[in-house]
């Protein structure tokens, strides 16, 4: 069944200031990852159609977002976004409610059941490998732009006949930061900071946390930054910590690398993990609404600067979607943890926009995580055989 | 695999005693149980109660009993193959059950089969355990500076509360108030025992029978004022910064060497952090040293967040020691500094100081929610359900909400004092402030 959604009247706060610096370093590390083309043998065929998918790392409750006492946290999807798109309140998560699994089911199609700290890919192909094998692809039109640091392995599976060599690219923007302070401040030739341990040390904790517990890695992809763009970096950081204009989260970070990505290669098919939300496990309901508010305005200026570039303008699906709710207020301590596997927690709901969408709809009919690769692949004109979901019906693709 | 070497004492004599029903328990019950014994030398009374009740309970089961109780569980293990994983010792066996469990997509399951045991055999456990229902109180404190909103203040204890009118008769700042609030005497009267003092004076208290978990150090050094710095414990977020950051050090030493493989080993690891205070240790109760431990290194913010580690703290003491008396003093949390703040400088020295700018809109947003966090986790507490006082006041503010045992509505007074509500902590836990002209507002 399929309903109109009212639009409540909703303010919206300013844009944000531009970060050279951000597009910088996002040139560099383009430079590095473009040259990959080995792979495009044959005849590559680009779909006409591109796709994202946004989650909200981290997980955000129902009612914290589009539950009428939530709609205050998410003004633009509600008030900017809700009228173009198709809305699915009845989301749910039915696998394992941890970060990397949850958002692995949504780029392969099945419930993934995985180490949750991100050692290992997902079990079965990605999106992005059927996407590139089929239809010839090389690198660069599959990426994944991740603010959590446990992601460097989801971009591919284990699959046999896909992985590595159909993976996406994954870049991981605060850990490309922190390795090139790590190298600035370790180098004598490197920019003027007179108490580098502690500089280092205070750059580690703000940088390379997990919010969920201490001890998060980054697992090796077997891709490194070169010499040259960690030097660049370096000195392109300093500058850039100096302006009193730059951003102030990770998932700013992420918005920046993904829009530069964006403009220089049109990739079709992206995962954008932002994933300040998860800043709950830290016992601060203040900082998670400011994280999910955060969140819906990145993902709204994420959508008016798909529609200003051409490659994407009417020819991109969005799909936005929690990667898990957060458990209920009544088993003690609610919006901080997400593993009671409860309605809460399990809850989500779905946002789908643009290309193949029924404007300003909605559908009480449940829906899940594994439906989204399912879907894309359906509008991109790929295969996903062995995938369990279902594409969205609703969708006219 | 010998799943008892890590256990010894007493906890170890539990387990021979009842060895027979111990080795019919299902596998992930009994590795739980395990784990938690093993810590049997920091478990508070409370806890080697409710393990001697659970082991005296397991031995009286008989086989239709047992069946009812753990066949289900028995049952979802046989079918998901648990019996075939190998570990050793419990906490490795632990962990890869669960591993097991997760990479079979039975994680939910077991979780269910689990929450459904434990309302089984929990009503048979309590029935043993005697459980001590002396009144409860919980004091909930808002500090200075924490930007109230008098509209919404304690909104979700609306429907469970009663308002009481405060006349702070010249304590509206935070060192009187305090003082009023815990001597019950005139504000400017720097004189009269503190409740803790009282307190300790009564049969059977001890410094575990009341607690204080704060942002700041107001309540302790009340409490230290008169020497008596023994007479209840106390935690303060402020008082544990060198002791906090050392802890963080250790951390940050231990992952930028490289050492761990990831969250689940560095847990272990910091499981086995002992740091003390300069050869000292960090309290003189070795239990309280290893829950002040826990509670900063097992709560995820604790470490980082000053309301965080009291609504924390608050919790696990109400489960953990269940006091008669917890105060929780919540503070004004500094903002997150953004990482784009922390190179202020071109050149930055050891000497110069990167700004701590406070967030009081964003305290006041989380204590409300932590405030009640915590009353939501007491009641969980049988020897709390039902069976507690709790009041939450705000340092300056002219109103008081009372959440009155089994959340009875009795009629507000027209206006209190802060004396009177000093008579009222003082009269729920059995005790007279001397010298104090207030009354308690209800027999409660």
């Amino acid at each position: 069944m399929i309903w109109r959604i009212p639009h409540p009247e909703f303010r919206t706060p300013n844009g944000e200031a531009r970060r050279n610096f951000l597009k910088l370093a996002a040139a560099l590390i383009a430079d590095y990852f473009l040259p990959r083309r080995l792979l495009a043998r044959g005849s590559s065929v680009k779909p006409a159609y591109r796709a994202i998918v946004v989650t909200f790392g981290g997980g955000a409750r129902y009612q914290d977002t589009f539950a009428p006492e939530g709609w205050v946290n998410i003004p633009h999807l509600v008030n900017d976004l809700l009228p173009q798109a198709i809305f699915y309140p009845s989301a749910r998560n039915e696998g394992l409610t941890g970060h990397f699994n949850s958002s692995a089911a949504l780029l392969t199609g099945n419930w993934q059941f995985v180490d949750s700290f991100g050692s290992e890919p997902p079990a079965t192909p990605t999106f992005f490998e059927y996407l590139r094998k089929e239809r010839h692809l090389p690198v660069e039109e599959t990426w994944v732009i991740a603010t959590n640091k446990s992601f460097s392995l989801i971009g591919g599976s284990h699959g046999r006949d896909y992985g590595v060599p159909y993976a996406a690219n994954v870049i991981l923007p605060k850990q490309l930061l922190l390795e090139a302070i790590q190298s600035a401040v370790g180098s004598p030739q490197g920019p003027g900071v007179e108490d580098r341990e502690s500089f280092l040390k205070t750059m580690l904790s703000a940088l390379d946390e997990g919010y969920e517990n201490y001890g998060w890695q980054v697992y090796d992809s077997g891709r490194k930054l070169s010499q040259e763009l960690r030097q660049s970096l370096a000195q392109s950081l300093l500058d850039y910590f100096n302006d009193p204009s730059v951003p102030s989260s990770g998932d700013e970070l992420t918005f920046f690398m993904t829009k530069e990505i964006m403009n220089r290669f049109a990739p079709s098919l992206m995962l954008v993990n932002f994933w300040d939300i998860d800043i709950a496990h830290y016992g601060s309901y203040s900082l998670y609404l400011q994280a999910i508010r955060r969140t819906d305005r990145l993902v709204w200026e994420l959508w008016q600067y798909a529609q200003s570039l051409p490659a994407y303008r009417d020819r991109t699906l969005m799909i936005v979607i929690p990667e898990v709710g957060r458990d209920g207020d009544i088993h003690g301590n609610g919006f901080a943890n997400h593993r009671s596997g409860d309605d809460s927690c399990r809850r989500v709901w779905l946002l789908a926009l643009g290309a193949g969408v029924p404007k300003g709809t909605a559908s009480e009919r449940p829906v899940h995580h594994i439906d989204v690769a399912p879907t894309v692949a359906q509008l991109l004109g790929f295969k996903m055989p062995g995938c369990d979901g279902k594409p969205l019906v609703e969708l006219a693709i | 695999m010998n799943l008892y070497r890590g256990l010894s004492g007493e906890a170890l004599a539990l387990v021979r005693q009842h060895q027979d029903v111990v080795d019919r328990l299902p596998r992930t019950f009994l590795v739980n149980t395990l784990t938690e014994i093993e810590k049997w030398p920091t478990l508070f009374d409370p806890e080697q109660a409710y393990f001697r009740a659970l082991f005296a309970e397991l031995a009286a089961l008989d086989a239709s009993d047992f069946r009812q109780v753990f066949g289900s569980l028995a049952d979802f293990e046989a079918r998901t193959g648990c019996d075939r994983v190998k570990g050793d010792g419990p906490e490795v066996l632990q962990s890869r059950l669960l591993n097991h469990l997760q990479r079979q997509g039975q994680y939910a399951a077991w979780r269910r089969e689990i929450d459904a045991l434990f309302q089984r055999l929990e009503p048979r456990v309590e029935a043993r355990l005697n459980t001590d229902r002396a009144p409860r109180l919980v004091v909930i404190l808002y500090e200075e500076g924490i930007a109230i909103e008098r509209e919404t203040l304690w909104k979700r204890f609306r429907s469970l509360g009663t308002r009481v009118p405060l006349d702070l008769a010249g304590a509206q700042a935070r060192d009187p108030f305090v003082r009023a609030l815990f001597t019950g005497r005139p504000p400017g009267d720097g004189s009269g025992a503190t409740l803790f003092e009282v307190l300790s004076q009564k049969s059977g208290f001890t410094p575990l029978s009341a607690w204080i978990l704060e942002a700041g150090d107001s309540l302790c050094s009340l409490r230290e004022q008169a020497g008596h710095s023994d007479c209840a414990t106390g935690l303060s977020y402020a008082r544990l910064r060198a002791y906090r950051e050392r802890l963080a050090e250790a951390i940050y030493t231990k992952v930028t060497s490289g050492g761990v493989r990831g969250p689940q080993e560095l847990a272990a690891w910091m499981k086995t952090l002992e740091l003390d205070e300069g050869g000292k240790p960090v309290h003189p109760d070795p239990k309280v040293a290893a829950f002040m431990r826990d509670i900063l290194l097992s709560g995820s913010g604790t470490l980082i967040i000053n309301n965080t580690f009291v609504e924390w703290g608050a919790v696990q003491a109400l489960r953990r020691v269940q006091p008669q008396l917890v105060v929780a003093r919540f503070g004004v949390r500094d903002k997150m500094k953004p990482f784009s703040s922390l190179l202020l400088f071109s050149k930055p020295r050891p000497t110069d100081q990167i700004p701590i700018l406070q967030d009081p809109l964003g305290s006041f947003i989380d204590v409300e929610l932590l405030s009640y966090y915590i009353w939501l986790n007491a009641e969980e507490v049988p020897a709390n359900r039902q069976n507690t006082l709790y009041l939450l006041l705000a340092d300056g503010v002219d109103e008081m909400l009372a959440v009155l045992p089994a959340s009875r509505q009795l009629p507000a007074p027209r206006r209190a004092t802060l004396m009177d509500v000093a008579a009222t902590m003082a009269h729920r836990l059995g005790v007279q402030l001397p010298g104090s002209p207030g009354k308690p507002i209800w027999d409660v």
